[in-house]
């Protein structure tokens, strides 16, 4: 793997990237230290393909009547997609995969354009209607049909094996903002984002950070998540502020114990009986190492809390994303308790919608 | 009223004419079209009061602009001006070189003396400009016999005075009254009003009439949310558009624009008259507002249940309701939630500011109202007939016969620019009721 150590010399010469995998009991254990090769998003890729505007409208109205058909049937089911919402994809999809999507769209129906115009498109036409047949008959996120997600100002490469970055954690880097504006010691010292998944949050904090001293780790179980994130920290060109690892937690992390000054992680928390309710799009799709909490959901975040206090150093901030009220309090109160006297200031946030999301605090 | 209002009206268009005499497809339509622009009975002019209605394209001046002469009348009220500029200015400046000044009065002070640093180097330029050619018409007199100094003075004299017009009609213009918003970026709402499916073709063709004359100024054009309508048309659409003196090219685009035409869905091939509404906002950011976060709610979609790495729903749309006001933007069209929150704020922002303008300067809205038509969002001010041909701006009484080239922003600034012209002619004439 290409697991990118710092360009700071002080640190390279004790940042070694680490393989050991220690996964956690009952995951399964990949001992490879090969990485996958990341799919390159669609919108990204070469407009290589071609096909007649006619083909093209052919496509878009089997594809519009597709998710017509779906109505209200998904929704209902288990909180799906609607009618409404797989249509505003399609638009997207168009977006993505054509080098002039405007000539698709309604409001140049009425520009006369030869139907035999030859368009270059950025997926051939058969992809096109298997793409949209997956979304529609086999539930596959829209995300991974394009292969990205538009997360904060940022459009982040995902596919099958890495979480998709949810809005509600978008949050956790305006927490992140505050803790560091105006405390310069926060700014420039060490990060990580534990369970990086697509590197969203790495590469959010390091963007916050800025150009000066300020360096993140970002750690996740997973090869494809390793492989995807680092992808992803090339492409914002961060490969010198970022550095990717490998491992379970805090393992990659012996080297920097009690130095970091801030963490930031939205581990799994879903508990392991819940998943299987889920919609389509995530049960069926999205990595159960990235949702699966255990039990009551609480094992990796108990885990996590536990190695906060030994990993970052006094005035280090910490950002953790929970299942909400009951795991916000639990946690809560377990610091208050268990690890007592490790930290102070300790709060839990909500989320837009009112769901009390996020525990933020520091290190006593 | 009396033939003043008229005579104001009509003379804007000769003026207008005069300054767009180059563009072929621009045609006056005569008194009877100017008259349709309510006019303001108390504002009597005098035919000599006004400036001489003539042009002078200025051998100094390189880019042939707009340079009106002034009249006598007005110059004498800029010259009574001068001075009390002057005496202010070195009023200002004393308190500034105070050393025991008060801090609230040192603050004030430099402000305004801020504000009057450009005046004042024009007053201070004109000055020198008189006092060359005080200097210059001495010379004259004394080499009546000296043919070559006579005739090199005549020259020099000729030149001066043309400089003298000049830096007048640049203090003219820094004395007018100026609306601070004018330079700032705008936010472009566009509604389909009465009329149904046709007007919401309408709405389109609108808003993208304003996109392709952004595109041809330069500037950038930001779709910020369309709510279409089942006809392939605009029910409503919003876009941010930045670049230098945005909001003050603009501004005066905001009112009913009224459209007559076959619709599409039209068998019997029958002319309606459908409308939209157009409104144009000044942008601002949450400094400009005051906008505390505790005083926003956020919404966003919920698909139920307990969200977080549950759900997986590319809706991102956000609801932002400013607590205190009452007022609401939502956004959906952006793919992440934290563009569609930004751009909500930036609408929000635009509105609370523009409440805030007009609570606070009732007096700027009474100018306004007295000005290019009332200034009221929900007057006519634009018909554009397709079967003619022809936009027709009511305000100013001008009508362009190239609708095509309207719609695609090619001719836009016909309007845009007498507007303009019109905004100022109306400032210098209430700068000399004034007096
Ligand atoms: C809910 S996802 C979050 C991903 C990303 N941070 C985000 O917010 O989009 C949890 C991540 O934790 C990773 N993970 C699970 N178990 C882990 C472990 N033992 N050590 C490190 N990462 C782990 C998963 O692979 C997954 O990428």
């Amino acid at each position: 793997m290409k697991s990118s150590s710092f360009a700071r010399p002080s640190l390279s010469s004790i940042l070694q990237p680490v393989f050991s995998l220690r996964p956690k009991h009952g995951r399964p254990i990949i001992c490879s230290t090969i990485l996958p090769k990341p799919h390159t998003p669609i919108y990204l890729r070469p407009p290589a393909f071609q096909a007649t505007l006619s083909e093209l409208k052919k496509w878009h109205i089997w594809a519009k009547n597709q998710a017509t058909s779906v109505g209200s049937t998904f929704s209902d089911l288990d909180n799906g997609p609607d009618s409404t919402l797989l249509h505003r994809e399609l638009n997207w999809l168009v977006e993505d995969a054509l080098e002039q999507p405007a000539i698709l769209l309604p409001q140049n129906s009425r520009n006369n354009y030869d139907d035999a115009t030859p368009l270059s498109i950025r997926a051939c036409l058969d992809d096109l209607y298997k793409l949209w047949k997956q979304r529609i008959e086999e539930r596959r996120p829209f995300q991974y049909v394009v292969g990205c997600e538009h997360w904060r100002d940022l459009i982040l490469s995902v596919e099958e094996g890495v979480l998709i970055p949810r809005p509600e954690t978008e949050m956790i880097l305006d927490l992140v903002d505050n803790a560091v504006k105006g405390n310069e010691e926060l700014k420039n010292g060490l990060w990580a984002d534990l369970g990086t998944g697509s590197g969203a949050l790495a590469i959010g904090v390091a963007r916050i950070l800025g150009l000066g001293c300020g360096r993140v780790f970002a750690t996740d179980l997973s090869p494809i998540a390793v492989a995807v994130a680092s992808y992803n920290v090339e492409r914002y060109n961060l490969q010198d502020r970022i550095a990717v690892r490998l491992g379970s937690w805090f393992d990659p992390l012996k080297d920097v114990q009690g130095e970091l000054s801030g963490f930031v992680s939205n581990p799994p928390y879903i508990p392991s009986e819940d998943i299987n309710g889920l919609q389509a799009e995530v049960s069926k799709h999205e990595p159960r190492l990235a949702l699966d909490g255990g039990a009551n959901g609480m094992n990796d975040l108990i885990h996590l809390c536990n190695g906060a206090a030994s990993m970052l150093k006094p005035g280090g901030f910490f950002a953790f994303e929970t299942n909400g009220e009951k795991q916000s309090k639990f946690l809560v109160d377990y610091m208050h308790t268990k690890v007592k006297g490790s930290f102070y200031g300790v709060n839990i946030i909500s989320d837009f919608a009112g769901i009390q999301r996020f525990v933020t605090g520091y290190r006593a | 009223m009396g033939n003043g209002g008229r005579f104001r009206r009509f003379h804007g268009c000769v003026m207008i004419a005069a300054f767009q005499k180059l563009q072929s497809h621009f045609v006056m339509r005569g008194i009877n079209v100017c008259q349709l622009a309510g006019h303001n009975p108390n504002q009597v002019f005098d035919k000599n009061t006004l400036r001489r209605r003539s042009y002078s394209t200025s051998t100094f001046h390189k880019t042939a602009q707009l340079q009106p002469e002034l009249s006598v009348d007005l110059i004498n009220i800029m010259e009574q001006k001068l001075s009390v500029i002057e005496n202010r200015h070195a009023y200002l400046q004393a308190i500034v070189n105070q050393v025991d000044a008060l801090p609230e009065e040192y603050f004030t002070a430099n402000k305004e003396l801020k504000k009057l640093r450009h005046t004042i180097d024009v007053v201070t330029e004109l000055r020198k400009k008189h006092k060359e050619i005080e200097g210059l018409k001495l010379l004259i007199a004394e080499t009546q016999d000296d043919k070559d100094m006579h005739q090199m003075a005549s020259e020099e004299m000729g030149q001066a005075s043309e400089e003298e017009k000049h830096l007048r009609y640049l203090l003219l213009k820094s004395l007018l009254p100026k609306d601070d918003a004018d330079e700032r970026d705008c936010i472009l709402e566009v509604r389909a009003g009465t009329g149904g499916q046709e007007a919401s073709l309408f709405a389109m063709d609108i808003f993208k009439m304003y996109e392709k004359y952004s595109q041809k100024k330069g500037w950038k054009f930001d779709v910020l949310d369309v709510a279409e309508s089942d006809l392939k048309g605009y029910k409503e659409a919003c876009a941010a558009i930045s670049g230098a003196d945005v909001y003050g090219k603009l501004k005066f685009e905001s009112g009913i624009h009224r459209v007559q035409r076959v619709p599409v869905t039209e068998k019997a091939g029958r002319v309606h008259t459908s409308a939209v509404s157009v409104v144009i906002l000044p942008q601002a950011d949450q400094v400009d507002v005051h906008l505390r976060n505790e005083d926003l709610k956020i919404d966003t979609y919920r698909s139920g249940g307990s969200g977080g790495q549950h759900a997986n729903t590319t809706n991102s749309a956000v609801r932002v309701t400013h607590v205190p006001t009452g007022l609401t933007v939502a956004i959906q069209d952006e793919r992440s939630q934290h563009q569609n929150k930004a751009k909500a704020l930036k609408v929000l922002c635009a509105k609370l500011y523009e409440m805030e303008r007009s609570r606070a300067d009732a007096s700027r809205s009474r100018l306004r109202a007295e000005q290019i038509g009332s200034g009221d969002r929900s007057e006519r001010i634009r018909t554009y007939n397709f079967p003619q041909g022809r936009v027709t701006d009511h305000r100013v009484g001008i009508t362009s016969h190239s609708i095509d080239g309207v719609m695609q922003g090619e001719n836009l600034d016909t309007f845009v620019d007498a507007l303009l012209l019109q905004q100022e002619m109306d400032a210098i004439a209430s700068l000399t009721s004034k007096q």
